[in-house]
């Protein structure tokens, strides 16, 4: 099944003529599956975890609570027969009780508020005692007790809040210290439950917004009072802290790095590809334009050897086959150059004082026939006040070269060339300016990227490798100086060389402009 | 542990609170109406027998039976040693245990029962009187008297 779906997804990748794009996103694909999978796999595994815990909470909230509870009967219980055992002491001690004695037996206890002495002798001599004038409510439940004496017996009302506020008991309630462990705070459970006194509250669970609650009786005659126990969970909490969102969160996080990740290898995947294209093209160029030249030669060689030409044609040929020669030597020498540029090779730049101004006039007096045999007039206007440049001639004049021959192969109907020398504060410039066909606004971005050729560069009619202006750059960038363009489809283009100034005086300052320089 | 603490105090309150109460009028929380009410609410449906039972573990004895109380009109004597109460035996038990048996008994107010006198069983009928008016009137008198000394006069 997945077997075949690969097989199609290739044959569809082959069909559509981008199988990279395919073929980078198919792991992505699998990967983000397998992602998914994950994520919902601890998103399971998290609802798992908080059931359980939800149900460790409920019960050690029911414990704690049932417990605490019993605990706390039993606080009473010893309170109750505390008294009662003291009250006998006090018996053994008089012989008669008597009234004072009853009251500092129920002052002795704050929770007592009267009470009643019968002696069994005689009932008529019972003495009645209550608490001492105090400001406590009058409106607190009371409860009645009774307990005998080897002479009488006591009837005692008490307050049951009272009761339960007593050290004792309090002691009862208040919660032991958890265990330390040393892994506190992994648990989901907390380990210890609030645990407090409550009234009028029904016995049973309740689920809170943070965890459970258990309400547990206390024993008659205390029944109208419960004890509460709540036990906390840190997986009650419904934000985005919630476990089981957190999970979903991080493997949503892990998808956007996941697609951030393709995007930019399909990217420079893309890149790749176009550059291989590009570099496709380039050799079927670099071929074509080799075979031109060199079948001008043998053409025009073989026309010698068989002799018998007039002077004149003679010459004209000797002429073709020079500058056929000239032309593929050009062109070799534009693609070594952009190769060793291109690889930061050994062969670097000489950097030698020049004058720009004998530069350009050497320069177009070499070509000048060549110019002219075109068709073209070429204009040159100089400022002569522009000392000399620590420039390496041979790469400027190249890259001038190459400026010329392009205005020249892209020629319109006016062939006319210009090239100014001039300055300006911070850069020495020179401008060649044709009115051929300029380039295009899609074109003016890609012209500098190697064997990008503009649109209209048919190989038939225009000869290049696409090669020429990515050295220009290169070359300019190597003497610390950029490459600007003017043009518009139609009215011509203008190409500014800017090299920087101050790279005359100060050679040193020239090593900081990228190009290793000291190969010599 | 806790029990045996509190004995200990026992000693020192003792010392203090007697000290304090022989000295002091004993206020009250309430008023003497409240007293008087609290009183009457403790004794209402209370019975007496009227005698004193002495603990001779094992049994009880009689050890003093109070003039015209319903003990001694149901014929029970100083010296009696009781054998069984209600269905209940006596032979072995505690006076906390008679008590609790004459509690139980608070809603008829019978008591039937055996008690040995010299050397022969005698079947006795108490009736478990109710307190007369007059003896709750003594009780609340005196504790108004200790307790509230400003109204002992003027309460009726």
């Amino acid at each position: 099944m997945l077997r075949a779906i690969l097989s199609k997804l290739r044959i569809a990748s082959r069909v559509g003529g981008r199988p990279d794009r395919v073929s980078i996103l198919l792991p992505f694909l699998i990967i983000s599956i397998g992602l998914g999978v994950l994520a919902w796999r601890s998103y399971t595994l998290s609802v798992r975890t908080e059931e359980g815990s939800k149900a460790l909470a409920r019960q050690y909230a029911g414990y704690a609570a049932e417990i605490t509870a019993s605990r706390v009967d039993a606080a009473a219980r010893a309170e109750m027969s505390l008294v009662s055992d003291e009250w006998q002491q006090i018996e053994k001690r008089i012989d008669k009780p008597t009234f004072g004695s009853l009251g500092a037996w129920i002052a002795q206890h704050d929770w007592i508020v009267d009470a009643i002495y019968v002696p069994d002798d005689d009932p008529a001599s019972s003495i009645y005692g209550t608490e001492a004038a105090t400001g406590k409510s009058k409106k607190e439940v009371r409860l009645t007790r009774e307990f005998f004496t080897a002479t009488g017996s006591i009837r005692y009302t008490y307050s049951p809040q009272r009761l339960l506020a007593t050290p004792t008991v309090q002691t009862a309630i208040r919660q032991q210290i958890p265990a330390k462990d040393r892994r506190a705070g992994t648990m989901p459970v907390q380990q210890a439950a609030d645990v407090t006194l409550v009234s009028g509250e029904s016995e049973g669970y309740r689920e809170l917004t943070d965890g459970f609650a258990a309400v547990s009786a206390l024993a008659p005659p205390l029944s109208s009072f419960a004890v509460r126990a709540a036990v906390r969970t840190s997986y009650g909490t419904t934000g985005w802290e919630n476990q089981r969102v957190l999970s979903l969160w991080v493997s949503l996080l892990a998808l956007v790095l996941l697609a951030i990740g393709a995007l930019l290898a399909l990217r420079g995947m893309s890149k790749e590809a176009e550059t291989m294209k590009l570099r496709g093209a380039l050799i079927a160029n670099v071929s074509h334009e080799l075979r031109t030249p060199l079948s001008m030669i043998r053409l025009g060689a073989e026309t010698l050897k068989r002799g018998k030409l007039k002077d004149k044609e003679r010459q004209d040929i000797e002429d073709q086959i020079l500058r056929e020669v000239l032309l593929l030597s050009h062109l070799v020498e534009n693609v070594l150059d952009v190769a060793r540029i291109q690889n930061q090779s050994t062969r670097a730049l000489a950097f030698t004082p020049v004058h720009p101004r004998d530069l350009i006039g050497n320069l177009l007096t070499t070509y000048e026939s060549w110019i002219r045999s075109k068709g073209f007039t070429c204009t040159v206007q100089i400022d002569e006040t522009i000392g000399e440049q620590m420039w390496d001639r041979d790469s400027v004049s190249r890259a001038l070269l190459n400026l010329i021959d392009n205005a020249i192969k892209y020629s319109a109907d006016e062939k006319a060339i210009e090239v100014i020398l001039r300055q300006t504060s911070e850069y020495i410039v020179i401008e060649v300016k044709d009115r051929g066909v300029g380039i295009g606004g899609n074109d003016l971005t890609k012209i500098f990227d190697p064997y990008y050729r503009a649109q209209f560069s048919d190989t038939t009619t225009r000869r290049g490798a696409g090669l020429g202006l990515t050295l220009v750059q290169q070359i300019v960038a190597s003497h610390g100086g950029k490459v600007e363009v003017e043009s518009q489809a139609g009215s011509g283009s203008t190409f500014r060389l800017m090299f920087p100034r101050d790279l005359a005086g100060d050679p040193a300052e020239s090593a900081s402009f990228g190009r290793p320089r000291e190969a010599f | 542990m806790t029990l045996s603490i509190s004995r200990i105090f026992i000693a020192a309150w003792l010392a203090t609170g007697l000290a304090v109460a022989a000295g002091d009028d004993q206020k009250c929380h309430g008023t003497a109406r409240e007293c008087d009410q609290q009183i009457r609410h403790f004794l209402g449906g209370r019975r007496f027998l009227g005698a004193t039972i002495k603990d001779r573990s094992p049994g009880l004895v009689v050890e003093f039976v109070t003039p015209e109380g319903p003990a001694e009109a149901a014929g029970l004597r100083k010296g009696d040693r009781l054998i069984a109460c209600n269905n209940k035996s006596l032979t072995t038990a505690s006076s906390r245990d008679f008590k609790q048996v004459l509690a139980d008994a608070r809603e008829t107010g019978m008591l039937y029962m055996i008690v040995w006198r010299r050397g022969a069983y005698h079947r006795l009928r108490a009736r478990l009187e109710p307190y007369s008016k007059e003896q709750v009137d003594k009780i609340i008198a005196a504790h108004l008297s200790q307790s509230h000394p400003s109204s002992a006069g003027g309460h009726r």
